[in-house]
């Protein structure tokens, strides 16, 4: 079975974790995860950055308990510009980040699922800066269906 | 360093653009003037045109002489940013609403916009978030939108009813209603029907237990739920016959076609969805109500008041979600027409779900046979493990979701056929949540193939005419006063042939195939026809030959050249 470590370690030495290495952007899905934290207000917070030349939002993958109010500070690290075009129920939100720059977005998300967003400029999406906010818990009991537990995979 | 650029706050990305953010206000929609939709034949204010799902207009504008001048008047993108869910299989199956010179449609991934009909200029826009990793059988499709009530409903791909404001698309309420981790989806146009919202599930290819559901128009709280599958002790419960008991719990039955309407009965008329396992009929011995039926339900309460099944016991996935017509008899007798996946056509009285005659529409049929009184034998079927059995129709039908009409002018009704067998492998498998639940591997016909659209008379089962094609037809019929019947292609004409002849008169090129319902409608005097385009959703169910032609999700709408 392959750990963590391990799995990290495959994707160095595949030359897939970094730009212009094997292929020519990053694998996506292939940078770092993290959490959102809950504030006492309910709103789920989470920051997440563009580090210098490596085309990829990090954490690239950000759990958030269930689905609900969130809210992301965006710090652009590289001395590139980028942007981010995020899901929002309504519709997408954008924003413009330019060299060493810092924003935050609000959005609103159902629950369970899993949305991406990426910087719609160039192909800055196919380089690496594609990435996830992930969404998990079980929607109300009112919409679920009457019948007994059933078995997942 | 740490004195960062202010990038400020992220912005809605419509505000990038040149949608105005407004429409017109509209007169109010409710159920008195919805059920008298004919007589306002300016406007396409519910699904089908009218609540009998007969998808026929009074307007006669563009008709046999004027057709032949019929051009684009607009052209309307829908686009995409990002990643989405089914990126390869999103289908533009809407029909647009038009109420008085607003048009209302939905298109993939949970957009909803509000257009200029006249000019296709965009009003507003919105878009529900849909999670990339839904369970979607076919696609990332929506049927279309309700209006009334001063709102615009749609349900979404996770399956939440959300109304939106009809002149901002402003968000009013957003009430979730199924289980995505069950594999649930929505797909299914909303129907209003006095002050309630129905709508019903998706998912029928995971093992989940059907319903239909109504809501509080004003509010979004569930007025009523009707499963589709009975649960032990309620009727129809004895048709599910496994000794451990759990069949019914992921029997399937599933509601994602809008129903039609009877408002002198009261009574929805819903089509249901195959069992599950589609192919593996032995964990569920007997014959699974109410799958593959139209129930009859009591739109006050919910409750079913009669059935009527089409294919008992389905081992072809031969789903019933498909419409069920309304029209009356010379007699004045309430009739209700259905042409089902298995490729019969069934009248019923609709009063009380009395078959009044069944025949044959299509012109190869080897699964089985029913006979003129409704006796169902089933002949070739997947029942030994891992031996390929071949029969037509295949498992999406003679005639899959995509809509017929009936025109009172010639008492014909316009069905698209599809010609197209499969070969299925029965595979059990034991069932998880989420995960496809076919008990089957199944390969459809990749290269014989054919349909036609059939012109068929209710009251003798007699085909009068049919327009051939080389490809099976997959998109809904239009008719209308002028005698014409609209159809779109696999291939990306969209035709209007002679509705007393079938003989073509117009044809355009949209450029990617058809897969939706078109509707029609006038604005100060001048007839348009709407018609979406985008070739998706099930393609490998119904026309695995055309995989891997043009994509697409354009809204065109034609008129006659103005002088």
């Amino acid at each position: 079975m392959t750990s963590t470590d391990d799995r990290a370690d495959q994707l160095h030495a595949a030359g897939l974790d970094g730009q212009n290495r094997t292929a020519l952007g990053r694998m996506l899905g292939t940078g770092n995860v993290g959490h959102a934290e809950v504030g006492d207000d309910g709103i789920m917070r989470a920051t997440i950055r563009i580090p210098e030349d490596e085309l990829v939002f990090d954490p690239s993958i950000v759990v958030f308990p269930h689905g609900g109010e969130v809210e992301l500070t965006l710090i652009n690290d590289d001395k590139n510009t980028h942007c981010a075009v995020l899901p929002h129920n309504g519709d997408p939100k954008i924003i413009w980040l330019v060299n060493h720059s810092k924003g935050t977005a609000r959005l609103s998300l159902g629950g369970p699922g899993t949305y991406w967003y990426g910087s719609t400029t160039g192909n800055d999406e196919g380089r690496g800066l594609t990435a996830a906010l992930v969404f998990g818990g079980e929607v109300p009991d009112s919409a679920k269906i009457d019948r007994p537990p059933q078995p997942r995979p | 360093m740490t004195d960062y650029v202010d990038a400020g706050e992220a912005v809605a990305f419509r505000t990038l653009s040149n949608v105005k953010g407004q429409a017109p206000a509209i007169r109010n929609v409710d159920y008195e003037r919805i059920q008298n939709a004919r007589s306002e034949p300016e406007n396409w204010m519910t699904y089908y045109g009218t609540y009998d799902g007969q998808r026929y207009s009074t307007l006669d504008q563009i008709n046999k002489d004027t057709v032949k001048r019929l051009s684009p008047a607009w052209v309307f993108q829908a686009g995409s940013t990002g990643m989405h869910s089914g990126a390869s299989t999103y289908s533009f199956e809407a029909s647009p609403l038009v109420v008085d010179g607003v048009m209302f449609v939905s298109g993939p991934d949970g957009k909803v916009w509000a257009i200029d009909p006249t000019t296709g200029e965009e009003l507003w826009r919105y878009k529900h978030a849909s999670p990339f990793d839904t369970s979607l059988c076919c696609g990332n499709v929506n049927r279309g939108v309700a209006v009334g009530h001063g709102r615009v409903y749609l349900y979404t791909l996770n399956a939440h009813l959300i109304a939106l404001d009809a002149q901002t698309g402003e968000l009013i309420f957003d009430t979730v209603n199924g289980d995505v981790r069950a594999g649930e989806s929505g797909s299914v146009a909303p129907l209003i029907v006095k002050d309630m919202v129905v709508v019903g599930s998706a998912g029928g290819e995971f093992g989940l237990r059907g319903h239909m559901d109504a809501f509080d128009a004003m509010t979004g709280e569930r007025r009523w739920r009707c499963y589709t599958v009975p649960k032990p002790g309620e009727p129809g419960s004895e048709t599910w016959g496994d000794e451990a008991g759990e069949a019914w719990q992921r029997g399937g039955a599933n509601c994602w076609v809008t129903a039609t309407y009877d408002p002198e009965l009261e009574l929805l008329f819903q089509g249901t969805g195959n069992p599950a396992p589609d192919f593996d009929g032995d964990v569920r011995p007997g014959d699974n109500l109410y799958t593959d039926s139209v129930v009859a339900v009591d739109v006050n309460t919910g409750t079913i008041q009669w059935h009527y099944q089409f294919t008992p016991h389905d081992l072809w996935d031969y789903d019933s979600t498909m419409e069920n017509l309304l029209f009356e008899g010379p007699d004045g007798r309430k009739l209700l027409a259905h042409a089902d996946k298995n490729g019969y056509f069934f009248v019923l009285d609709r009063t009380n779900g009395e078959l009044v005659r069944v025949f044959p529409f299509v012109d190869r049929i080897t699964w089985g046979e029913i006979t003129p009184d409704g006796k169902v034998t089933p002949k070739v079927y997947p029942d030994e493990e891992g031996v390929p059995v071949h029969f037509w129709p295949g498992p999406a039908g003679g005639k899959e979701w995509t809509h017929m009409s009936y025109n009172p002018q010639t008492g014909l009704i316009y069905v698209p056929v599809q010609e197209v067998g499969a070969t299925a492998t029965r595979r059990r498998r034991e069932f998880k949540e989420s995960i496809p639940y076919w008990g089957a591997g199944v390969a459809v016909d990749l290269d014989d193939h054919y349909g036609f659209v059939a012109a068929i008379d209710p009251l003798t089962g007699e085909e009068k005419w049919r327009w051939n094609s080389e490809y099976p037809m997959c998109a809904s019929t239009l008719t209308t006063a002028g005698g014409l019947v609209f159809q779109g292609t696999p291939t990306g004409e969209f035709v209007a042939l002679d509705a007393d002849t079938g003989e073509k008169l117009w044809s355009f090129q949209c450029g990617s195939g058809h897969h939706s319902s078109p509707s029609t409608f006038s604005v100060d005097g001048r007839q348009y026809v709407a018609v979406p385009t985008g070739w998706g959703g099930w393609v490998e169910g119904f026309l695995p030959g055309l995989l891997g032609a043009s994509a697409g999700d354009a809204l065109f709408c034609f008129a006659l050249p103005q002088e």
